[in-house]
């Protein structure tokens, strides 16, 4: 078993981990702060192949390992959890599925724009009364002639603003619960297709993320993505991904916050000597530097099995679930080694608790990870 | 053109410890491109872009230099090739000797229209080599190169002054520094970094290089921290700022420092 990094990966984690000092680092306050969405971001991340790290170059994406792709979205987070996930939601959720599943059609209108950056993506399936049950959606989309007709709402789109590609899932056949569901790829400016306001969220708050209203929304038949009444099969599949983007998001956070509170503590003065040489201050760094390094081998292993074509459901969940409660664990003693200061916005700790939480929550919360998980180990 | 591009692969001294006896444990040190370098890479790229060039790095040192993760780094950052002489016995190498080896590769590769340079190292920052080899090899050499633009043979090379820029034009090969502020370096995308693997790599035998011998040797005796001085732990109270003022000023006086 060999838990070094490759060469590219190395070379990949200090080249991301530049550009993420120099672009990201010294807006990433703002952003929080002004809850605004990096627009700026997204062509130099493009340039620089980070928005379809996975997919092959010759659909437009960089020909990345899954473990290298991962890597770039922890420096990412690690600086600014917003872009982490804004990059991951588009790579991840809205581009994998046209991926996967497009018509040859519909890899050759979407696949080079998105897998290259030059088009925004997101995914649509949450609804206001369907979070972890995503069966219980009621969208619907009809089929009429030539086109199908949508018509529902859908919650928390991350990207949505910006995106211009939008995977969409909705029911054609209602009757059928689960299997009554499809996916359709929705593009920006369609009649009917309007975007809402934006929430406000806890955290990551430079990741804009409003509901999105389909009405009466026509489009074209063939914007069918995987067959009729896949959608469940098409999001269920896409979302066993995902989650290895956030517990990359995650693990980028956790170790910011450990970042952190390791230099404060070194900096901090008290009963005359630095904190740093405090034994409560001393183990709580510990046991946090080994949750994150537990974190770590984790979500390296699942994006591992993604590159040798292995199963990587249970994997992907165990790195979610163990990484996002990390993040959120360690993210609080980073505000309890920096005190008082760490409850203001002078120091970055803040935010990387506020932005920690998500991680337990979208793409499949916790409680979701722990059914995936049991369920491969009780069948 | 033909331009090169010399490379230190060393550890930051940032990263190193000092130990109680003056030594420096580089253990943790993890060895990159020097600092400086990126900005020479960076200055040649945009050359080559705007005249057409081929890049070719050169990098000269002890075993590491050589290593695949070395040669990667250099390819992608966006030269065409490297050439390399990893060989044990420059790791006590002073400059001038150094110097002389980047030389041979130089002649080596034959047909080099210029050769760009960091402004110095990371870890030894003597700012020697590029003058060194620039007489090695009977060129030019230029400091402080903020711009480089033309072609081979008719080159326009921008420098920092105090209080201004100075503009040289050189007809024939030389041998330019970049200032360390010249550039910001471009980060490599993640397609270039997958690519570099597959760049031609040239190892040079050290002995088949034919340096000639140096006239002289130099040899690092020691090293040791500064004594520290004790701190007088003099406190002025600001309360009164003009009386504070005249108290430093007297402090000083007595302290030798003014």
């Amino acid at each position: 078993m060999d838990f070094e990094l490759t060469d590219e990966q190395e070379l990949i984690r200090e080249a991301v981990k530049e550009f993420a000092e120099t672009e990201i680092t010294p807006i990433a306050a703002e952003l929080d702060r002004d809850h605004r969405f990096p627009i700026e971001l997204i062509p130099k991340l493009a340039g620089l192949n980070l928005m379809g790290m996975p997919y092959p170059e010759k659909v437009g994406g960089a020909g990345a390992d899954y473990v290298s792709y991962v890597i770039a979205i922890e420096e990412i987070s690690r600086a600014c959890a917003s872009t982490g996930i804004i990059v991951s939601a588009h790579t991840s959720l809205a581009t994998w599925p046209v991926y996967k599943f497009g018509t040859e059609a519909q890899k050759d209108r979407y696949l080079a724009d998105m897998a290259s950056g030059r088009r925004l993506g997101a995914f649509a399936l949450t609804e206001p009364a369907a979070g972890t049950d995503a069966g219980a959606g009621t969208a619907t989309a009809v089929l009429s002639g030539d086109e199908y007709i949508l018509n529902g709402t859908k919650m928390f789109i991350t990207n949505a603003p910006y995106a211009e590609v939008y995977v969409v899932f909705a029911k054609t056949d209602p009757a059928q619960g689960t299997r009554g569901i499809s996916a359709f790829i929705v593009e920006k400016d369609t009649p009917g297709f309007s975007v809402g306001e934006a929430e406000h969220k806890l955290g990551i708050r430079g990741s804009s993320t409003p509901p999105i209203y389909l009405a009466d929304c026509h489009i074209p038949r063939d914007a069918l993505l995987g067959g009729d009444g896949n959608g469940f099969k098409v999001a269920m599949q896409t979302l066993d991904g995902g989650r290895i983007g956030v517990s990359a998001q995650a693990l980028g956070i956790a170790q910011a916050a450990l970042d952190a509170a390791v230099a404060y503590a070194k900096e901090r003065v008290q009963f005359g000597k630095p904190i740093a040489t405090l034994q409560a201050i001393q183990w709580m760094i510990a046991d946090m530097a080994t949750q994150v390094a537990a974190a770590r081998l984790l979500v390296y292993r699942a994006a591992s099995c993604v590159d040798k074509g292995r199963p990587y459901s249970t994997e992907g969940a165990m790195a979610k679930l163990f990484a996002s409660e990390t993040a959120t664990r360690v993210a609080d003693r980073a505000i309890q080694i920096h005190g008082g200061y760490g409850y203001t916005e002078s120091y970055p700790v803040e935010r990387n608790y506020r932005d920690a939480k998500i991680t337990e929550l979208y793409e499949g919360t916790s409680e979701a990870q722990r059914m995936v998980i049991s369920r491969s180990y009780l069948r | 053109m033909r331009i090169v591009v010399a490379y230190k692969w060393t550890c930051d001294p940032e990263e190193a410890t000092v130990r109680a006896d003056g030594t420096v444990d580089w253990s943790r040190a993890k060895p990159g491109i020097s600092t400086y370098d990126p900005v020479a890479i960076e200055l040649a790229r945009r050359l080559a872009e705007a005249a057409g060039a081929e890049l070719i790095g050169v990098t000269a040192g002890p075993k590491g230099v050589g290593a695949p993760i070395a040669s990667k780094a250099a390819l992608g950052r966006g030269l065409d090739r490297v050439v390399i002489i990893e060989d044990d016995s420059l790791r006590e190498a002073g400059r001038s000797e150094l110097a002389a080896v980047l030389a041979e590769a130089i002649r080596h590769i034959g047909g080099v229209d210029l050769v760009i340079t960091g402004d110095s190292s990371v870890d030894v920052a003597a700012k020697m080599v590029p003058t060194v080899l620039a007489g090695e090899l009977g060129w030019p050499a230029v400091a402080e190169v903020s711009a480089v633009t033309g072609q081979a043979g008719a080159l326009r090379v921008e420098r920092s002054i105090p209080g201004g820029v100075q503009v040289l034009e050189i007809s024939g090969p030389a041998v330019l520094a970049a200032s360390a502020d010249a550039a910001v370096p471009r980060v490599p995308g993640m397609k270039e970094l997958l690519a570099a693997g597959k760049k031609p790599v040239e190892q040079l035998e050290l002995a088949a290089l034919e340096v000639p011998p140096q006239n002289a040797v130099m040899a690092v005796r020691g090293m040791s921290r500064p004594e520290r001085k004790a701190r007088k732990g003099q406190l002025i109270d600001t309360a009164d700022p003009a009386a504070a003022g005249t108290e430093l000023i007297t402090a000083l006086r007595e302290a030798g420092a003014l």
